[in-house]
């Protein structure tokens, strides 16, 4: 098959533009990278055929910038443009623009990123086509607020319109919080998406937050390549994603398909997108929002239906249609992708800044690593901390809860505080390994991680005294053997020294 | 080198000679810790005294003192106060090597101010903090005791 374009460009940078960068590969298409001045070493201009500078380290300079990115694909020919997730993969302006210029956007349909980009106006659109939302609000909340609170109920969820990402989201228990939480959301909305809009639902709690993946092709086709649980979350941020959903009946998973086509079939749709919904206790679903680009846990669809999302998203907005293969495809086996960030779990999981060191990252067997940083990569603080993504496929879920577990064991990551350790501890977490854990599992059952324990504080002393006497010693002394021998040895020249 | 203090995470901690240790990647910190025939990799980070031990993801500090080392720095961490006189004590006992400073002379933090001979081994002992000398107690070849009143700083 020929290659659907020669020059691709990626907006985006990190662990989704190397991932795009090896689809381009292995599409035979030349693959161009773009780079702030904080990413010119950055392992994705490493790795494309071309890169090109787009500005400053601030986002809205360089990544966020369309004209900026539109002159670099003008300079280097390129005629598509994939935008990731993040920056501008959803901006419907953007999208237009690329079009205007004459270069194909991978994604969506720009009229499709509008229309659901507004999530109120698509909470209106995807009700009259008989999809259960959320109970709440279809108009923005506004003065006086306590009428149309008293409607949605307490707890009530205070959510941007043009939100996305957790931004702009306040939970309210009471109605005296109400106005010093509509504030604060109503400002945290202006400055994440530009506009202050915000509209109320009520809490479900407890929920899972379980979400469709769609692919469409521009001749009518549409295919639903199964669901993710995604509800190991922090900040309403998604840390951990699964597929298939643990306990997803055969009947409710149908009728989520169905509502995911129908919230598709409201709008002019193709390429790829995803489907938001939440889960009550109840067995019954709420339409969230639909995501309409790449999703950062696309990964674990592609290891339970063995495809090529990123490579189908670019041969769709080639015109190309579906085949055969795609639209019947049936998962197998379950597949964890856990996000590796450089953030401090046991506090907060408050991100860090900082340089990379060691970076051993795990293999073999059904494993795979998404990663956007190597050994001794900086981490610019004007970006996302995520390093890499974790990928791991079994027969099924204890299968593949097995593989993490060793996985995660192999990993060594220096330099920065990473979550990894809350991982491994969720991989034996009794509710986590049961299948059993809604979005309330990091804030209850985490909180700031389990205390430092004596054995882990006597192999940390026990490590940190043998390196220093160690040290200086290594360069000269082969490290062949591990006995107690060598050790004493070890010590015993940097006492000389 | 004798190390006699250990803290994690700023708790002191025991000495344990119990396990042996080698290197695989100096540079990066990664080594093997073995005992009893069992053995693990661990991410070893740093230099001197202070050390990050990262084990199963968690990064932990480790603070790994000689017996000097332990001193100096209690000493620096009691004489840090931040204004008004300050008296410079003697956190070991030992023979009066040398006294750098005069009566009335202006110091910075860091200057040198006296130097100690104690287990065989000469100390500094520098100003925690800018200051003016205002009492020198001592003489060189006198014998303190631990706790004794070196010098007084304003």
């Amino acid at each position: 098959m020929s290659a659907p374009f020669d020059r691709l460009l990626i907006a985006n940078r990190g662990e989704i533009a190397v991932r795009i960068i090896r689809a381009c590969a292995e599409l035979g298409i030349e693959s161009i990278a773009v780079y702030s001045d904080a990413d010119a070493g950055a392992l994705h201009v490493q790795m494309a055929d071309r890169a090109e500078r787009i500005g400053p380290a601030a986002a809205a300079e360089s990544y966020l910038s369309v004209e900026a990115i539109l002159a670099a694909a003008r300079r280097s020919g390129a005629e598509a443009i994939h935008p990731g997730y993040g920056f501008l993969s959803e901006n419907a302006g953007f999208a237009e623009a690329v079009e205007a210029a004459g270069i194909v956007f991978v994604g969506p349909p720009p009229a499709t990123l509008a229309a659901l980009g507004d999530k109120l106006a698509a909470r209106r659109t995807v009700a009259a086509a008989d999809v259960p939302i959320v109970p709440g609000l279809l108009v923005p909340l506004g003065d006086p607020t306590t009428v149309g609170l008293a409607e949605v109920g307490f707890p009530a969820m205070l959510k941007a319109a043009a939100g996305g990402g957790g931004r702009g989201m306040r939970r309210v228990d009471r109605p005296e919080e109400v106005p010093a939480a509509l504030a604060a959301a109503a400002r945290e909305a202006r400055s994440a998406f530009g506009d202050a809009t915000v509209y109320a639902e009520r809490l479900i709690s407890p929920a899972r937050h379980v979400e469709v993946q769609l692919l469409g092709d521009r001749h009518g086709n549409l295919v639903c390549l199964g669901e993710r649980d995604c509800s190991v979350q922090r900040r309403h941020q998604k840390l951990v994603e699964e597929s298939p959903a643990p306990a997803m009946g055969l009947a409710l998973r149908a009728a989520m398909f169905e509502s995911a086509r129908r919230v598709a079939e409201t709008v002019d749709f193709s390429n790829a997108a995803t489907v938001e919904f939440l889960l009550d206790d109840s067995g019954h679903h709420y339409f969230l929002e639909m995501n309409t680009r790449l999703q950062v846990e696309h990964g674990v669809t592609e290891l339970v239906t063995g495809l090529d999302l990123v490579a189908l998203q670019i041969r769709i907005a080639a015109g190309e249609r579906l085949p055969d293969g795609v639209l019947r495809v049936e998962p197998r086996g379950h597949a964890i992708e856990v996000r590796l960030y450089a953030e401090d779990p046991y506090d907060d999981f408050r991100p860090v800044a900082g340089t990379v060191g060691a970076w051993q990252l795990p293999g073999g067997p059904g494993v795979r690593v998404d990663a956007g940083v190597t050994a001794d990569t900086p981490l610019p603080p004007e970006y996302d901390p995520l390093l890499a993504k974790l990928l791991v496929h079994g027969g099924d879920r204890p299968a593949a809860l097995a593989r993490l577990r060793r996985a995660l064991d192999e990993t060594l990551i220096g330099g920065v505080q990473t979550d990894l350790g809350f991982h491994r501890w969720l991989v034996d977490e009794a509710g986590f390994a049961a299948g059993e854990y809604d979005t309330s599992l990091v804030p209850d059952r985490w909180r700031s991680g389990p205390d430092l324990g004596p054995a882990e504080t006597a192999l940390a002393a026990a490590a940190g005294a043998a390196a220093r006497a160690a040290s200086g010693t290594a360069a000269r002394q082969p490290a062949v053997r591990y006995d107690s021998a060598w050790g004493r040895l070890a010590r015993r020249e940097a006492i000389d020294r | 080198m004798s190390v006699t203090e250990i803290r994690v995470e700023g708790h002191l901690s025991q000495i344990d000679d119990g396990w042996s240790f080698a290197w695989l990647d100096q540079a990066r910190g990664t080594a093997r810790l073995s005992r009893d025939g069992r053995s693990q990799i661990v991410l070893v980070e740093g230099s001197g005294t202070d050390w990050t031990v990262t084990l199963g993801g968690r990064r932990i500090a480790v603070t790994v003192r000689t017996w000097r080392e332990r001193v100096l720095a209690e000493a620096e961490v009691a004489a840090v106060a931040p204004g008004g006189p300050l008296e410079i004590t003697a956190t070991l006992p030992g023979l009066i090597v040398g006294v750098e400073v005069t009566l009335g002379s202006e110091v910075r933090q860091g200057d040198p101010l006296l130097s100690v001979e104690a287990m065989k081994m000469q100390n500094e002992v520098r100003a925690p903090r800018d200051g003016r000398v205002t009492t020198i107690a001592v003489q060189a070849g006198e014998t303190v005791a631990r706790g004794a009143l070196l010098l007084r700083l304003d």
